[in-house]
């Protein structure tokens, strides 16, 4: 293929590089500058005077250490759950033959199509009956319902090779045994990206917290920055840039540190 | 012997527990429950429940305002379809067929919005679209033109809510196609490059067949995942509005539920919902061969 036509081609891909990333990069920088500078020079990368002045308007406003504690703990919570759950779940349909195994995949795979306006309401209900409304443990449980996570375990595990499985079973190590000292440290790199892709998914998770979590000593990170956007325009940007900075920079460090495992596990999750 | 399948039915019990459990107190029976309330009229708080038979399903079809939610949502998945998945396919054919080398450093930024919080999205293009402060409008205007106050149409502001859905989703579907397309032999592509095979017509008759199966996977993922995505940006930006414009049946659900208090026309939506997203789910299991049949 000619030069030019392959320059022209990255040339588009890097345009839309910067159309993804570019709101992010103007977000940080006018989150460092005051309200005033921030409308007269908006797509100035470098703030000319850089000001922690929206940063200490929201720790006067709201409790920052607490909501960023509330998130990192359910997030901690659900990632814990799914990945117990799922990597169980998951060994036992990858070592086992049981009645009703066909059944059991099939609804676990559908659990993925599952609107959550249909499950909405009887939670809603049960959360508040068992006194679990505007706490972590309310919005973790709902979302410990989905069977995702075995999925990934399982397409973890078919990597493992089948002689070596078959050799735990001929020397009659116990399961337990089998999966906490040779599978898991076979499939650590798995383990380690799918709880990052839990972990993710659950501090940016908004729906639940929307249902469980009405007191705002309780909110999440994405609940307390819904409240500094209006659809009014009256929206102070600087102040949510500031709290949008604060709630993308978990996910981005752990992007950062576990980008290739993260990018391997969601290819291999669609290549079944 | 016989001792030794009975502890292993045990421990198969055990493994599979947790999982069932949870499953079932927070998804089988709600679905279950959902389904008898949608026979109900009933407030979410009222001691009683009045039965009312078919009549939250008929009022999906008859009500003005359930129909406008309905028309919005085939609106919704039209869009999602195009941002979603057709343009992130076209980009993967073009970075997997088209540029040589370099794919790496894409797949690594193309993803990094996906990480991000819907809310985030949201505010970022309240931000950018603000029609009178934000920095879209400011360029337009310095070539005479003005950016319309889009939060005013239900058209326009679906739009916007999709292309924020599609700011994160891109990169996520993106990595999956290419993928797909990645694991196409690559011997086969080069014995066209002998033949001297035009490249679109490569991609067109031999590429997009091969990954048909995951292309069906993500295409049906874009409906049944940016549906819910939407969620998120309706209910921080319009609510729904203007007059109902840019609701779909799911916030259309959770409107009904948690604001009118209407909890029987909100589980016959969501078991709309529900048939809609199965009918789909029975789809894929037609189509994508093999993928359900791995452990079954």
């Amino acid at each position: 293929m000619p030069k030019s036509k392959i320059s022209a081609w990255h040339l588009l891909l890097m345009l839309l590089s910067l159309m993804l990333l570019l709101p992010v990069v103007f977000m940080i920088s006018n989150s460092f500058k005051t309200l005033q500078d921030s409308y007269h020079s908006m797509l100035q990368i470098m703030p000319s005077r850089i000001t922690l002045v929206n940063y200490q308007t929201l720790a006067k406003q709201v409790h920052l250490l607490t909501i960023i504690w509330n998130t990192f703990f359910m997030a901690t919570l659900v990632t814990l759950g799914k990945i117990i759950t799922g990597l169980l779940s998951a060994y036992a349909f990858k070592y086992f033959s049981f009645t009703g195994k066909k059944w059991l995949y099939l609804i676990f795979v559908s659990t993925i199509f599952v609107p959550f306006t249909v499950v909405m309401i009887p939670n809603y209900l049960v959360i508040s009956k068992i006194n679990l409304l505007n706490t972590a443990f309310g919005v973790a449980l709902p979302q410990l319902a989905d069977a995702t996570g075995i999925m990934l375990f399982l397409s973890a595990m078919d990597k493992i090779p089948v002689s070596l499985t078959e050799t735990l079973q001929v020397d009659r190590i116990p399961a337990h045994k089998a999966l906490r000292d040779v599978i898991m440290p076979i499939i650590r790199p798995s383990i380690i990206s799918i709880g990052a892709i839990f972990f993710i998914n659950s501090w940016n998770e908004y729906v639940w917290p929307t249902l469980i979590l009405k007191d705002k000593n309780s909110f999440t990170l994405p609940l307390a920055l819904q409240n500094y956007i209006s659809n009014e325009g009256g929206t102070n940007f600087p102040l949510a840039m500031a709290l949008s900075t604060i709630t993308i920079m978990v996910p981005l460090l752990i992007y950062l540190v576990f980008q290739r495992y993260i990018l391997n596990s969601i290819s291999s999750s669609g290549l079944k | 012997m016989h001792n030794n399948d009975h502890k292993r039915k045990l421990l198969v019990t055990v493994y599979l527990l947790p999982t069932v459990a949870i499953l079932f107190i927070f998804m089988v029976i709600p679905i279950i429950y959902t389904f008898y309330l949608s026979f109900f009229d009933w407030n979410l708080i009222a001691p009683t429940k009045k039965f009312v038979g078919l009549e939250n399903y008929i009022t999906i079809f008859t009500d003005s305002v359930n129909r406008k939610v309905l028309l919005n949502t085939v609106f919704y998945i039209v869009l999602l379809l195009a941002l979603n998945f057709i343009l992130p396919y076209f980009i993967a054919i073009v970075v997997q067929f088209f540029i040589g080398k370099m794919k790496g450093p894409y797949k690594v930024i193309f993803f990094i919005p996906s990480i991000f919080s819907l809310v985030v999205g949201a505010m970022l293009f309240s931000w950018i679209m603000n029609p009178v402060s934000g920095p879209l409008a400011i360029v337009m205007k310095m070539v005479g033109f003005s950016l319309p106050n889009w939060t005013n149409s239900g058209g326009m502001a679906i739009v916007i809510i999709c292309l924020i859905t599609n700011w994160k989703v891109f990169g996520y579907n993106f990595v999956l196609l290419l993928t797909g397309l990645g694991a196409i032999p690559k011997n086969l592509i080069d014995a066209t490059k002998i033949d001297r095979i035009p490249k679109w017509r490569v991609i067109w008759n031999i590429v997009l067949p091969l990954n048909k199966s995951i292309a069906l996977y993500v295409l049906i993922l874009t409906i049944v995942q940016g549906l819910q995505f939407v969620f998120t940006p309706i209910s921080v930006i319009t609510q729904g509005g203007p007059y109902y414009g840019s609701s779909n049946i799911l916030y259309h659900t959770y409107l009904n539920a948690f604001v009118l208090y209407k909890t029987g026309n909100a589980s016959a939506l969501a078991m709309l919902t529900f048939i809609i997203f199965l009918v789909l789910l029975y789809a894929e299991m037609k189509f994508v061969e093999g993928k359900s049949n791995n452990y079954a």
